[in-house]
């Protein structure tokens, strides 16, 4: 087990590249040249008399069909305050009626590689956080971090949407695709990040021997010529080099006997972070079993949700 | 046990047994690993579907004790890691429509759960608890493992998979089973529960008129009625709260049902009793396969 010291004595290896804004302005730039071209389609046996449920498509990155659940209040017309929920590295996403019936519209997005997202890109699991490590242009994260912002962009060009009461959450991936989207669209009002994946790659690989991290010590066990490349790629797609680039508040969970990301890296994420931030940390609970967490999700985006109420 | 739970059983081990499993064996060098042996392994179950598995296997002699983690409610069954894979054979077996088992069948999460409901001959759950038992079968058929003995685990519908197939075979050492999937009992037909078992309350919502079918074809996989026929000891977790997979009132009725239980409640939900129960998961598995 992780001891609050030892996350405060941990300091990581990474660092930020020279030209790494730089990299993302021009995704985020091609991202902008791909009309959006979203349909929303509504599925009957998801809804009920609370919540009407969707399936959603839009473009992103490369042209590819990104595909999500959309769930919103049956009752009103809106504008709706939204959460945008990223999905795990396993999982597929959830369709979320729990915040729909309580007035507030929730995008659940399939990142490419999910079920209803692979038509084009379809690396698997294990696989995808090793899919195109040679550079950080066909990294297979430039896409699925694409394929989020992108679901930001579908919630702001909804007539029912409140564009300026758009809030994320996710745990594990979900949580690092959190950081990077919240620094990557400012858009973002505030987020709830637990267990973020994608923190801190050279020590992650090399603490724990759990998946989906050792995917990255066996790909450099099969090709240690490569390894260092590897490393300079990740450094691109590191949860803590956005961190500082993160504007809103941001609540970062740590589950302090996780053996799948190790607690460390999770909070040097959070000490990375610069804006307004919160720390919820779960002293005898894994990866991503606190029974805590999502209540205290929960009530703190609701909060948030009405803070940001007549304020936009 | 009832008469059609009984022939649904028998039927399914009779469509087994007719079908060669055509097992398919291949070291994957990019996942093994310097204390262990990753396999990929292929093999036929019902209906023709070839069906894939993660396989580890420890470096040195054996025979070894083995453990089977049955897979969750998910579209991936990937190479979790436990530090048992160091001295016991894990076999991590997919269902038809998994990721690797999906030539055919490519499932939808949510979906599955109502898959070909309204017949009994298509409804697709039925044929994923044969698929459980071809994975058992398999892995003690396998010579390149040396499986010592084994037990299963698993947790959501992969806990009610272990469960089904130690009340089929007897030589199944020990059952670990988190909050195990209520489908085809009563309790999963409520109102107002959560994912995955939501899904059967979305499809009588919109199909009121095969409410009955969705009752009767899911009915002989429920867990109660194969429980008392489990002679393995059993390690159940079931949290308070959780709706979506193993209500309280249904684990507390499955405990009671199975000869030898060790029932451990927790304030959890869906993920049960978390980290804590994951070290007395550990604790008494190593116990009970002697891994000290």
């Amino acid at each position: 087990m992780a001891t609050e010291q030892d996350l405060q004595d941990f300091t990581t290896q990474v660092t930020c590249p020279d030209d790494f804004d730089d990299f993302w302005a021009v995704t985020l730039e091609m991202l902008s040249a791909i009309s959006l071209k979203p349909v929303v389609s509504a599925e009957p046996l998801r809804s009920n008399d609370d919540v009407h449920v969707f399936n959603v498509t839009y473009l992103s990155l490369g042209g590819l069909e990104i595909s999500a659940w959309y769930s919103l209040p049956a009752q009103g017309n809106g504008p709706f305050p939204a959460v945008i929920n990223f999905p795990g590295y396993k999982s597929e996403p959830p369709v979320r009626r729990d915040w729909a019936k309580k007035g507030v519209a929730v995008l659940s997005v399939a990142v490419r590689g999910k079920l209803k997202s692979n038509s084009e890109f379809n690396p698997g699991y294990p696989g995808l956080l090793t899919s195109g490590l040679e550079s950080k242009e066909t990294y297979g994260y430039r896409g699925v971090i694409s394929d989020c912002v992108r679901g930001v962009d579908f919630l702001r060009s909804r007539p029912e949407i409140d564009p300026g009461r758009i809030f994320a959450c996710g745990t594990s991936q979900g949580g690092g695709l959190t950081l990077i989207t919240s620094a990557l669209r400012p858009e973002i009002k505030a987020g709830v990040s637990g267990y973020p994946f994608l923190c801190c790659y050279p020590e992650s690989m090399a603490m724990f021997r759990s998946y989906p991290y050792d995917e990255l010590a066996c790909y450099a066990r099969a090709y240690p010529d490569q390894e260092e490349q590897m490393l300079e790629t990740l450094r691109y797609f590191d949860a803590v080099n956005f961190a500082p680039r993160i504007k809103c508040p941001m609540v970062v969970g740590i589950a302090l006997e996780d053996e799948v990301c190790p607690p460390e890296t999770s909070y040097a994420a959070y000490q990375a972070l610069t804006g307004n931030k919160e720390l919820w940390l779960f002293p005898n609970s894994g990866h991503g079993n606190a029974h805590e967490y999502p209540g205290q999700e929960r009530a703190w985006l609701e909060s948030q949700i009405e803070l940001s109420a007549g304020g936009s | 046990m009832t008469t059609a739970a009984n022939r649904f059983w028998r039927e399914t081990e009779a469509v087994l047994a007719e079908l060669p499993a055509g097992v398919r064996l291949h070291r994957d060098d990019f996942y093994s690993q310097p204390d262990w042996d990753v396999f990929q392994m292929r093999y036929t179950s019902a209906d023709g579907f070839r069906l894939f598995a993660w396989l580890s296997v420890p470096h040195g002699d054996g025979p070894f004790p083995a453990v089977v983690r049955m897979p969750d409610y998910a579209s991936v069954h990937d190479i979790v890691y436990t530090p048992m894979r160091e001295r016991a054979v894990v076999m991590n077996p997919t269902f038809r429509g998994q990721r690797q088992s999906d030539q055919v069948l490519q499932a939808e999460f949510p979906g599955l759960l109502t898959e070909g409901i309204e017949n009994p001959e298509t409804y697709v759950m039925r044929r994923v608890f044969a698929d459980a038992l071809r994975g058992f079968d398999v892995l003690l058929a396998e010579e390149q493992a040396q499986v010592g003995e084994v037990a299963i685990i698993g947790t959501g519908l992969g806990g009610a998979l272990a469960l089904a197939v130690a009340a089929r075979r007897e030589s199944v050492k020990a059952v670990a089973a988190n909050t195990p999937m209520a489908l085809g009992n009563p309790a999963s037909l409520a109102p107002g529960l959560a994912y995955p078992l939501a899904e059967l309350d979305d499809y009588m919502r919109l199909y009121p008129d095969r409410k009955d079918a969705v009752k009767k074809n899911t009915a002989d996989l429920d867990p109660l009625k194969t429980a008392a026929k489990i002679t393995a000891p059993v390690l159940l977790s079931v949290g308070i709260y959780d709706t979506g997979s193993c209500p309280l009132a249904f684990g507390e009725k499955l405990a009671e049902r199975i000869p030898d239980c060790d029932l451990r409640v927790y304030h959890g939900a869906g993920e049960g009793g978390g980290h804590e129960h994951a070290q007395i998961q550990l604790s008494w598995l190593s116990d009970k396969l002697g891994l000290g």
